[in-house]
C-alpha cells in the first residue's frame, strides 16, 4: 500500500492507449500495468475508467486504458469519453501523450482513428500490433512509409507472442511522441467562421478541436448548460448539417488513407475464404449444438470445481467466528463480530470462486474470438424480447451467479437492451436457489422413476429451471414495451479470427472482476448483513431478557451433554421468535397466509433477502435442531414434522412447498445483486424497481401455486 | 439490389451506403463505395449476416445490410 501511494506522488507523465476493439489494446495494457491496475468511473456514465501505473527507468507513467472506438464520432458512451479525455477543459486532467494502437491486418480502420488523434493535435505514437497475424495474411507493411505519410512515430509489435514490447517500454521513457501537422483540412466541411467562433469561446487549440466540441458539445454534459445551449443555436443559426459534414469529412479521411495504404501495404495473397471453423461453429444446425455443449460443460466444470472452494471458505468464516466467540468476552460487541461482521465478509467471499470461473470462462471464449459468434447466432433470437445478441452472456452466466451476469451487461450500448438485461438476469436460476430447490423438494416429490427412466425429483427442478427461463422472457417482453429509448439498436461487429487465449490476460480478468466485485458490493453486503444481525439478535428486552433467564434456569440441574445442547437451541430458537425479525415475521404473516407459509416461514423469508441460501439455515435455527447445521437429513426430518398452527396440515406439504419454491425463483432474495446492480446503473433506482417487481411477481406466483395445489 | 439479398457465398461491389443514422458506424468500419463484401454466413431464420470484406469478417443485421447498396460481381 505505502508503495502506491509513492508511486503516485511521482507519476511524471500520463499516456491514454487509445485503439479500436479486438486490436490487444489490453495485452498492452496488462503488459504495462501488470496488477498494478485500477478501476474507477467517469461521472455520469457506465464506462469504467481503467488506468494503471508503470514504472520504467525509475520513472513512474500513468498508463489510461480508454475504450475501444473506431471513430471519435459520438456513437456511444465509449466514444463520449474517448472524446472527454482527450479534450479536457482542464489541462492538467488532459494526457500528455496518446499511444494508439492499430491492428496490422486492419491497417485503414486503424489509421481512420490515428488520424483522427493527428488532428486533434494530439502528442502520438503509433503502435502496429498483432504482426503475427499480418503476417498470416501475407500482409507487408512499410513502417517508414506510414511514418513519412502521417509524421508520428510507428513501431511494431505482436504483444501476443511478447514481440517488441520492450521497444514500447523504450518509446514510453524516451517520450518518443510527435504532435504532427493535421492530416485533414477540416475547413473543407465546416465554415471557418463557424470553427473560429467556437474556437475563441472555448479557448481550443486547433480548429479540429472546435469541430468535435461542435459535435460533442451539445451532447456532452460536462460542459455547462449555457454553453450547450450556445453551442445548439450556433449550428441552428447557420443552418449547418452536421450529419452530413461527418459524412463528408469520413470520405475525404478514407480518401486519403486508400493512398498511404496503397504505399505503403503490401497484399500477396487474396482475402481469405470461409475459414473451417466457421464452417462448424456458424453453422445454422451444428452451431448451436456446439454452442450448447460449450454451455453444459462449462457450468458442469463451474459446479464441480467451485463447490471445493466454496466448502473451504464457508468452513474457514464460521471456523473466525467461533474462535472469535472463545477468544474474546462475550458481549455484544463480540457476537456483532462472530455473528454479524465475520459471516457478513463471508458471504461476500464465498461468491469469489464462480466469479472469478465464470468470468474466465467469458474471458477464454471472448479471447479465442467464439464469444461475438455467439452473439451472431442468438442476436435473431434476442431481439423479439427486447434484447440484443449480447444479452446471451449475462443470461447464461445467470445460471451459474446474477452477480457476473450483470456485471458482464455492460458490453451492450444501447440503453434500453441493456437495462432489460439486467432487470430480468437476476431471475435466471442462480446456484444459490439450489440448496432450497433441493431440501423442498426432497421433503414433496418422491424419489421415483416416471416411465421407467425419469427421476421425478430431477424433472421437479427441471421443472423449476424452466420456470426461472420463463420469467425472463416474459419480463423482458413486458419491459420491452415498458422501457423507451431514442438509440436505434444494432449489430454491426467484427468476428475476429480465431485465436489461443491470452492465459495472463485470462487471469488478470478473473482478478479484476472479482476484486471489483469485492470492493463495490462488498460494503452494501457487509451493511445489510449487520442490520440483519441486529435485528435477528435483538428484541423487545423485556422480552429477550425473561427467555434468557427461564433458559439458564432449566439448564440448572440438567448435566446430560446432549439435553444441555437441546435445551440451548430450543432457547436461541425462542430468542429468535422473540427477536425483531421474529417480529415481523408475525407481522407479515397476514400476508403470506394465502401462499401457505406462518410466520416461522415468514422469518426465514426476512433473514433470506440477504441471501437465498440463508434459508436453510434460518429454518434449522427456528426449528432449533441441534448440532451440525449443515447436516441436510436432520433438517429435511425434522421439517417434515411440522405442522402449520394455522392449517392443521403439515407446515411443509406439496402445496406449501412448491408455493415456496416458486417465489425462491422469482424473488430478489439476493443483496449482492442489488449492490451489483446499484453499482451498475449508477443509483437505487432500478435495483429498487427491480426488487419490488421480482418480489410481486414472486407473491403472485407462489399465490397461484398454493391455491391451485391446496 | 442492396446487400442483404445477396446470394450466399457471392460478392458484391458497394456503390454506395444509404442515408440512415447508422451510415456513419457502417462507414467507419470500413463500408466504403468500390470495396467488395462477400456474403459468407448466414444465421437461420432472418438472423445476422456475415461478410467478409478483406481481411475482416463483419456481422451485422439484415435491417443494416439494406443500407448497403451493392451490385452483384
Amino acid at each position: 500500500m505505502a508503495e502506491t501511494t509513492l508511486l503516485q506522488k511521482t507519476v511524471t507523465s500520463r499516456i491514454a492507449l487509445v485503439g479500436n476493439p479486438n486490436v490487444g489494446k489490453s495485452t498492452i495494457f496488462n503488459y504495462l500495468t501488470g496488477l498494478n491496475q485500477k478501476i474507477g468511473n467517469y461521472p455520469g456514465v457506465t464506462v469504467d475508467k481503467k488506468s494503471g501505473s508503470v514504472q520504467i527507468n525509475g520513472e513512474t507513467f500513468e498508463i489510461l486504458d480508454l475504450p475501444g472506438t473506431y471513430s471519435l464520432f459520438p456513437n456511444s458512451e465509449d466514444e463520449i469519453i474517448a472524446h472527454r479525455v482527450l479534450n479536457h477543459t482542464k489541462l492538467e486532467e488532459r494526457p500528455d501523450h496518446v499511444l494508439m494502437i492499430i491492428d496490422s491486418s486492419q491497417l485503414s480502420r486503424g489509421l481512420f482513428l490515428a488520424t483522427q488523434l493527428i488532428d486533434l493535435g494530439v502528442n502520438l505514437a503509433i503502435i502496429l500490433n498483432m504482426a503475427d497475424l499480418a503476417e498470416k495474411n501475407k500482409l507487408e507493411i512499410k513502417t517508414y512509409e506510414l511514418f513519412k505519410a502521417l509524421g508520428v512515430p510507428v513501431l511494431n509489435t505482436d504483444a501476443r507472442n511478447q514481440k517488441g514490447l520492450d521497444q514500447v517500454k523504450n518509446l514510453i521513457s524516451q517520450r518518443n511522441f510527435t504532435k504532427a501537422p493535421s492530416f485533414i483540412d477540416i475547413q473543407q466541411v465546416i465554415p471557418v467562421d463557424m470553427l473560429d467562433e467556437v474556437q475563441k469561446r472555448f479557448q481550443l487549440e486547433n480548429s479540429y478541436q472546435a469541430y468535435q466540441m461542435i459535435r460533442f458539445g451539445t451532447k456532452d454534459k460536462a460542459i455547462a448548460a449555457e454553453d450547450r445551449v450556445w453551442l445548439e443555436d450556433l449550428t441552428r443559426t447557420a443552418d449547418f448539417d452536421l450529419e452530413e459534414a461527418q459524412l463528408e469529412e469520413t470520405k475525404i479521411r478514407y480518401k486519403k488513407i486508400t493512398e498511404i495504404v496503397t504505399v505503403a501495404l503490401t497484399k500477396k495473397t487474396e482475402p481469405k475464404a470461409k475459414s473451417n471453423l466457421d464452417k462448424i461453429f456458424l453453422h445454422p444446425v451444428l452451431g448451436y449444438l456446439v454452442f450448447f455443449s460449450i454451455l453444459f460443460l462449462i457450468f458442469q466444470t463451474i459446479f464441480t470445481w467451485a463447490s471445493y472452494p466454496m466448502d473451504l471458505i464457508d468452513g474457514l468464516f464460521a471456523d473466525i467466528s467461533a474462535r472469535i466467540s472463545t477468544a474474546l468476552p462475550d458481549g455484544p460487541l463480540t457476537r456483532l463480530l462472530a455473528e454479524g461482521v465475520v459471516p457478513g465478509i463471508g458471504g461476500v467471499v464465498i461468491f469469489i470462486p464462480q466469479i472469478a470461473m465464470l468470468f474466465g470462462f467469458l474471458a477464454i471464449l471472448e479471447d479465442t474470438g467464439y464469444m461475438s459468434r455467439v452473439v451472431f447466432l442468438m442476436d435473431r433470437w434476442m431481439r423479439p424480447f427486447g434484447l440484443h445478441g449480447k444479452s446471451i452472456v449475462p443470461l447464461v452466466s445467470g445460471i451459474a451467479c446474477a452477480i457476473p451476469g450483470v456485471m458482464a451487461a455492460r458490453n451492450i450500448s444501447n440503453w434500453k437492451e441493456k437495462m432489460i438485461t439486467i432487470l430480468i438476469t437476476p431471475l435466471m436460476s442462480c446456484s444459490a436457489r439450489l440448496p432450497v430447490y433441493i431440501i423442498l423438494i426432497g421433503l414433496v416429490v418422491p424419489d421415483e422413476m416416471v416411465f421407467g427412466f425419469i427421476n421425478m425429483q430431477a424433472l421437479a427442478l427441471l421443472g423449476l429451471y424452466l420456470l426461472g427461463v420463463v420469467g425472463v422472457f416474459g419480463t423482458a417482453f413486458l419491459l420491452k414495451f415498458i422501457l423507451k429509448t431514442a438509440e436505434k439498436s444494432f449489430l454491426l461487429t467484427e468476428l475476429p479470427p480465431y485465436r489461443i487465449p491470452r492465459w495472463s490476460d485470462v487471469g488478470i480478468t478473473m482478478f479484476e472482476k472479482s476484486k471489483t466485485f469485492v470492493m463495490e458490493a462488498g460494503k452494501v453486503i457487509l451493511a445489510i448483513s449487520i442490520v440483519l444481525w441486529v435485528l435477528a439478535s435483538y428484541g423487545p428486552p423485556s422480552r429477550m431478557d425473561q427467555i434468557r433467564l427461564e433458559g439458564e434456569a432449566r439448564l440448572e440441574n440438567v448435566t446430560d451433554e446432549a439435553q444441555i445442547a437441546e435445551i440451548e437451541a430450543e432457547t436461541s430458537s425462542h430468542l429468535l421468535e422473540n427477536s425483531f425479525i421474529g417480529i415481523m415475521g408475525r407481522a407479515i404473516e397476514p400476508a403470506i397466509k394465502p401462499l401457505g407459509y406462518d410466520w416461522k416461514i415468514g422469518i426465514a423469508l426476512i433473514t433470506s433477502f440477504a441471501a437465498r441460501e440463508v434459508f436453510v439455515s434460518t429454518m434449522a435455527t427456528i426449528y432449533s435442531i441441534g448440532g451440525d447445521l449443515e447436516d441436510e437429513l436432520t433438517i429435511r426430518e425434522k421439517l417434515d414434522q411440522q405442522i402449520n398452527a394455522n392449517t392443521g396440515e403439515k407446515t411443509f406439504n406439496v402445496a406449501s412447498s412448491f408455493s415456496l419454491m416458486v417465489f425462491y425463483a422469482f424473488a430478489m432474495q439476493c443483496m449482492s445483486t442489488v449492490a451489483v446492480v446499484k453499482r451498475e446503473t449508477k443509483g437505487w433506482k432500478w435495483p429498487l424497481i427491480q426488487t419490488a417487481y421480482m418480489t410481486i411477481l414472486a407473491y403472485v406466483g407462489a399465490l397461484i401455486t398454493y391455491q391451485l395445489l391446496s | 439490389m442492396t446487400a442483404d439479398t445477396l446470394p450466399l457465398n457471392k460478392s458484391g461491389k458497394i456503390l454506395e451506403i444509404m442515408p440512415s443514422p447508422l451510415k456513419i458506424n457502417l462507414m467507419e468500419l470500413g463500408f466504403l463505395p468500390g470495396k467488395k463484401i462477400t456474403l459468407q454466413h448466414l444465421a437461420p431464420s432472418g438472423g445476422p449476416m456475415a461478410f467478409r470484406m478483406e481481411d475482416t469478417l463483419l456481422a451485422l443485421r439484415k435491417s443494416e445490410a439494406a443500407l448497403i447498396r451493392v451490385e452483384q460481381i
